[in-house]
């Protein structure tokens, strides 16, 4: 038990001792949100406030990320957060409904650059192998012979057909994820350290987007997903066009419609300085250490 | 037959898939850190005995496998079918002799052991943990060793050949693992 405890407490020291050494400045900012995340696939937490007063809505953050970019807009420079973050409908041995999440901001990277510092990280940490970068249509190639760029949805539904898998998804993304998931994933088991990046534009989520590609990348320690990074997005209207879009997916599966933050979105009227982040699992990433 | 969604699964539910009866064996729950959840679960199949892995979309359903397991009783086998009977009700039920390479060594007449039905028809015996057997062959024991330190094969009553230690002789009974084949005592 206590065993436990120790090797979480030297791995924040050590972590911590990583960033201020490359001046990255530590913040916390609130875990209590007036606003739910939109993210089609990740439900906040809700709860009544202030009941005996005026009665409020509040959400336990599900990631720090909104709210370290608006530190981000205002020229806090580079920043990182260890916190608690919060979601609900998770289960299982790699899923919880409370998990620990190191969250970093580099300005001026792009994503291979933060990729690059990522490993310095892992690697100062003690998870130890060669470090192995694939890119997310490679890792397709290599590991399930499909051309992911240049094969379209019916044609991804048919080769699910004839893995005997499901085909029953809305739209090509979640059907290229599901892919992976059965398909690929098995097979990062066999790399200590593993980038998978440039992901397809309609993967893009929070990262920009050059032609067909985002800039995005995960991170696969032994097979396990334990960091997703992006070069980030740095205007309003350009987060404005993602939650719409996510809302727009919320409501064809019949899932609340959340109002995005608008505090937000104001800020970013001044846009983020050019910066990539990455947002880093700490349950799943200890496992990988000895 | 009832349909189960992936919600629903949990160690030891009987679904069908690809036309089989399986066991589920574990039930992974995988979830990017953008986009949709899936499963991920291992069966094994109750026919064939194999072990399988699959993915599913969350929220995907199949179909349950009408097994039931029953405790009955080995009667006798008469080369080509092996003959159970239900203590409960007497009824008797027989499988192939091919569907009993696994467990043709460790079941003695009368002895209890488990059979899995499908549809009610029996698809496989699982036999008790530890069976009794008779040696009728193995090499003359050595006197004076009692601590097992080596080992010989012998082969019992039912035709199986397990590792006894030297001083077992002929016509001697011992009892045996039959999850593992090995001597587990004298009786």
């Amino acid at each position: 038990m206590r065993q436990a405890l120790i090797k979480k407490a030297k791995l924040l020291e050590k972590i911590r001792a990583f960033f201020d050494y490359q001046n990255v400045l530590e913040v916390q900012t609130p875990h209590l949100l007036s606003h739910p995340t939109t993210d089609v696939y990740i439900d906040s937490i809700g709860m009544s406030v202030n009941r005996d007063i005026q009665q409020q809505s509040k959400f336990l953050h599900t990631s720090p990320e909104l709210e370290m970019k608006k530190l981000l807009s205002q020229g806090s420079g580079d920043i990182f957060q260890i916190c608690q973050v919060f979601r609900d409908n998770e289960q299982g041995s790699q899923n919880f409904n409370e998990f620990t999440l190191l969250e970093y901001y580099r300005l001026n990277f792009d994503h291979h650059q933060l990729m690059d510092d990522v490993a310095e990280l892992v690697k100062s940490l003690g998870v130890k192998g060669e470090v192995v970068k694939l890119s997310y249509t490679q890792a397709f190639i290599q590991f399930a012979g499909i051309d992911i760029l240049n094969t379209d949805f019916d044609v991804l539904k048919l080769i699910a057909k004839a893995h005997d898998l499901s085909t029953d998804f809305e739209w090509i993304e979640d059907l290229q994820i599901f892919l992976f998931t059965a398909l690929c994933e098995p097979e990062l088991t066999q790399f200590p350290i593993c980038f998978i990046y440039d992901y397809p534009a309609v993967q893009s989520a929070l990262s920009k987007v050059e032609g067909r590609i985002a800039h995005r990348f995960e991170l696969y320690l032994s097979g396990v997903e334990v960091a997703n990074g992006y070069d980030e997005l740095q205007d309003a209207q350009a987060y404005r066009q993602i939650f719409n879009r996510e809302n727009d997916k919320r409501q064809q599966l019949n899932k609340t419609v959340m109002s995005p933050d608008a505090d937000f979105l104001i800020q970013l009227e001044k846009p983020l300085p050019q910066c990539s982040g990455v947002a880093i699992g700490i349950e799943r990433l200890i496992t990988s250490i000895d | 037959m009832a349909y189960y969604s992936t919600s629903q699964f949990k160690n030891g539910l009987k679904l069908m898939l690809d036309g089989n009866p399986c066991s589920i064996i574990s039930n992974e729950i995988r979830k990017p850190g953008k986009g949709q959840a899936s499963n991920k679960v291992k069966f094994k199949d109750l026919i064939t005995g194999k072990t399988l892995e699959k993915t599913f979309k969350s929220g995907e359903s199949l179909e349950g496998a009408d097994v039931m397991e029953l405790d009955m009783q080995y009667l006798y086998n008469d080369g080509n079918e092996w003959n159970f009977m239900d203590p409960n009700t007497f009824d008797q039920f027989t499988i192939n002799d091919s569907n009993m390479d696994d467990v043709r060594g460790y079941l003695v007449e009368q002895d209890m052991c488990v059979v899995t039905l499908w549809n009610n028809n029996p698809i496989s015996v699982t036999p008790p943990n530890h069976v009794l057997l008779e040696v009728v062959d193995t090499d003359p024991g050595l006197k004076g060793d009692t601590a097992g330190t080596g080992g010989k094969p012998a082969t019992m009553n039912t035709g199986v050949v397990v590792q006894v230690p030297l001083f077992i002789g002929i016509g001697e009974k011992v009892k045996v693992d039959t999850r593992t084949n090995e001597y587990a005592g004298r009786t």
